[in-house]
């Protein structure tokens, strides 16, 4: 299980300190969508940087099944982000010059290369891009792109999915087929999905809401 | 399937990345290879155009004296290695080289002594006579010829020629060709004798065995230690094929140096700029490693990508690049250089050799490059698209 206990985060410039973060305790147990939901620059990105080892918090721990994160090295955090973490974020940054599969298999070690890439295939299907493997991230549309991105992360079988904004560069149906994928995958393992698109996290079982930092109505689960 | 993060998938999907970068080093490769081979040709125009001087060795007289003093002379008729001394009367004809022109000798011997000395070298005529007797006429080898630029009947010589020592108060007739590729050209000793009153005679020593002539050359007079030889040169000077060269350095010496600082710099400055120039390639795909590096690809695995991609294409365009200095020196070198009196080796191995630090200045330029840049890599900023 994921967790992280008193996060506070300060972005200092030149003149003046921006306290991004302001003691966030939270957990994340498994087998659920969580959402993080509040206004613009209330630190939800930060916060998911964070979780995910991307960012080192100015203190606070992050523990991974008992872990520390943040005592890591950087080496082991992205062992631990290949091996355990899946990612998907608001552009798909794919590789323009590899093909779907290809960019859906950056990641994997060359000596699972095979059996990944049926994997892949498969979850190219699952994803409604079957047949498009072959296809060049410039002949895609940004919805099947950003698919191709659920399908990267979800390649190495995650133990967590870390979405930032996932749909906002999405039209509502493409948004809705991304977050079923994510909500799919939910159902046995820890999915964190960021938004300020309510909408999109109507099937989430948790959702916690930021604001100015700090967390304001906590794991309050989600009732339809 | 090969995988997505294979060096060889980067190079191969990216040609218009890889290609001008191929292409500078190519371009480069050639250069440098031109640079090095041209300033290493004037030993190979030395060496050609002196062959001769494997065949038999010179000895001349110092200024004072018109001929070699007899002493000297007893000096080599009792050298085990002779097999014949000949004295030639000699005047010059201009030959064109990289450094100018210079001063040919044209040896006047009798008719016996010229057939002796060209069946030495293996020269037999191609095309006219033999010179007449007292007659103004020389018969030459085909290389003396295409590097003036002068075809059988022209006046090789003549009281308005230019440079030095080469002349004849008279227009001398290219009456015959040789066909050999060793620089020589004769006349009779008749001829030399009544036109070039002044200019004394040589000695010409051949050895029974062809290949003694450099043991002979270093007991008569070693290289570099003249005075510790037979014969004493204070009298006379021995003209050796190592002679020659050690002559040619020594005059050339600064003219060298400033060849090899030219080439230093130009190899340094392609070095560097195609090192620069890798770390632009590299910081176009800053965004590519930051996102690689979130996904959780380490930047061990990011720095071994990068060298081999860069090590992969620096090979095979130095690799190129070689290939084509070959081929279009070699065309240089026969069709423009040598008419010239520029002999040029399209493939000196020191030329190519000089051309290996482009190679490795851009693969440790784009190590070091990526190595800071990867460890100041922040995958969020790239995510974040600060
Ligand atoms: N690199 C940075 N340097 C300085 N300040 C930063 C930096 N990144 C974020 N901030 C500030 O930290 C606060 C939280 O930013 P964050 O990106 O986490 O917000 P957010 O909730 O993700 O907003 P949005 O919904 O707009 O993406 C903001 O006030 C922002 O201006
Ligand atoms: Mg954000």
């Amino acid at each position: 299980m994921l967790t992280c206990s008193d996060i506070c985060l300060d972005y200092v410039e030149a003149t003046r300190v921006t306290h991004a973060l302001k003691g966030v305790t939270l957990e994340f147990p498994p087998n659920k969508l969580h959402g993080i939901m509040g206004p613009s620059g209330s630190g939800k990105s930060s916060l998911l940087y964070i979780l995910c080892g991307l960012k080192a918090p100015t203190s606070g721990n992050v523990l991974i099944d008992g872990k520390s994160i943040t005592k890591m090295t950087d080496a082991e955090r992205a062992s631990l982000r290949s091996k355990q973490f899946g990612f998907v974020f608001q552009q798909p940054f794919l590789l323009n010059y590899l093909t779907a599969l290809e960019n859906i298999l950056v990641g994997v070690s060359p000596s699972v290369l095979s059996t990944a890439t049926i994997k892949a295939e498969s979850l190219l299907e699952n994803l409604g891009l079957g047949g498009m493997g072959d296809k060049y991230p410039s002949m895609l549309s940004g919805g099947e792109r950003q698919r191709v991105a659920v399908a990267r992360a979800l390649i190495g079988n995650p133990d967590i999915v870390f979405a930032d904004e996932p749909t906002a560069a999405l039209d509502k149906e493409n948004g809705y087929k991304v977050m079923k994928a994510l909500a799919d995958w939910a159902v046995d393992h820890t999915v964190i999905v960021v938004t300020h698109d309510a909408d999109m996290l109507k099937g989430a079982d948790e959702i916690h809401h930021l604001m100015n930092g700090c967390l304001v109505d906590n794991a309050q689960p989600n009732v339809r | 399937m090969r995988h997505p993060l294979s060096p060889l998938t980067y190079l191969t999907r990216n040609p218009s990345k890889v290609l001008p970068m191929g292409f500078v080093i190519v371009l480069c490769v050639f250069l440098i290879a031109a640079v090095a081979s041209i300033a290493n040709s004037i030993d190979l125009t030395v060496r050609t155009i002196y062959r001769y001087t494997e065949f038999f060795t010179y000895v001349i007289p110092q200024r004072s004296t018109q001929s070699v003093p007899m002493d000297q002379r007893a000096v080599v008729e009792m050298q085990p290695e002779i097999d014949r001394i000949i004295e030639g009367g000699v005047f010059f004809v201009n030959i064109k080289t990289v450094v100018g022109r210079l001063p040919f000798v044209v040896i006047g011997s009798s008719p016996e002594e010229r057939d002796y000395l060209l069946k030495r070298i293996g020269a037999t005529l191609a095309e006219g006579r033999m010179p007449a007797d007292g007659k103004p006429e020389v018969v030459v080898s085909l290389p003396i010829l295409e590097n003036r630029g002068l075809k059988l009947g022209d006046v090789i010589a003549g009281p308005l020629d230019e440079g030095g020592i080469a002349g004849s108060p008279v227009p001398v007739k290219v009456v015959g060709v040789l066909k050999s590729d060793i620089w020589v050209a004769m006349s009779s000793r008749t001829f030399t004798d009544k036109t070039f009153l002044l200019t004394p005679k040589c000695l010409l020593l051949t050895t029974k065995v062809p290949s003694d002539l450099d043991v002979l050359n270093e007991r008569l007079m070693p290289v570099g230690r003249k005075g510790d030889g037979l014969l004493s040169p204070e009298k006379v000077n021995v003209l050796t094929r190592s002679s020659l060269l050690a002559e040619v350095r020594d005059s050339l010496s600064s003219m060298y140096m400033i060849m090899e600082v030219v080439s230093a710099t130009v190899i340094f400055v392609i070095a560097l700029m195609s090192g620069m120039l890798s770390n632009i390639y590299f910081t176009q795909r800053i965004p590519e490693f930051g996102v690689l590096a979130a996904l959780g690809v380490s930047r061990t695995r990011l720095m071994m990508k990068i060298v081999w991609e860069t090590v992969i294409l620096t090979v095979i365009a130095w690799a190129m690049g070689s290939v084509l200095s070959v081929f279009l020196l070699k065309y240089l070198a026969t069709n423009v250089f040598k008419q010239r009196g520029l002999f040029l080796d399209a493939m000196d191995p020191w030329a190519y050799q000089h051309t290996l630090p482009i190679p490795i200045a851009i693969t440790v330029f784009a190590m070091v490059t990526v190595w800071v840049r990867l460890k100041r890599l922040d995958a969020v900023s790239v995510i974040e698209r600060r």
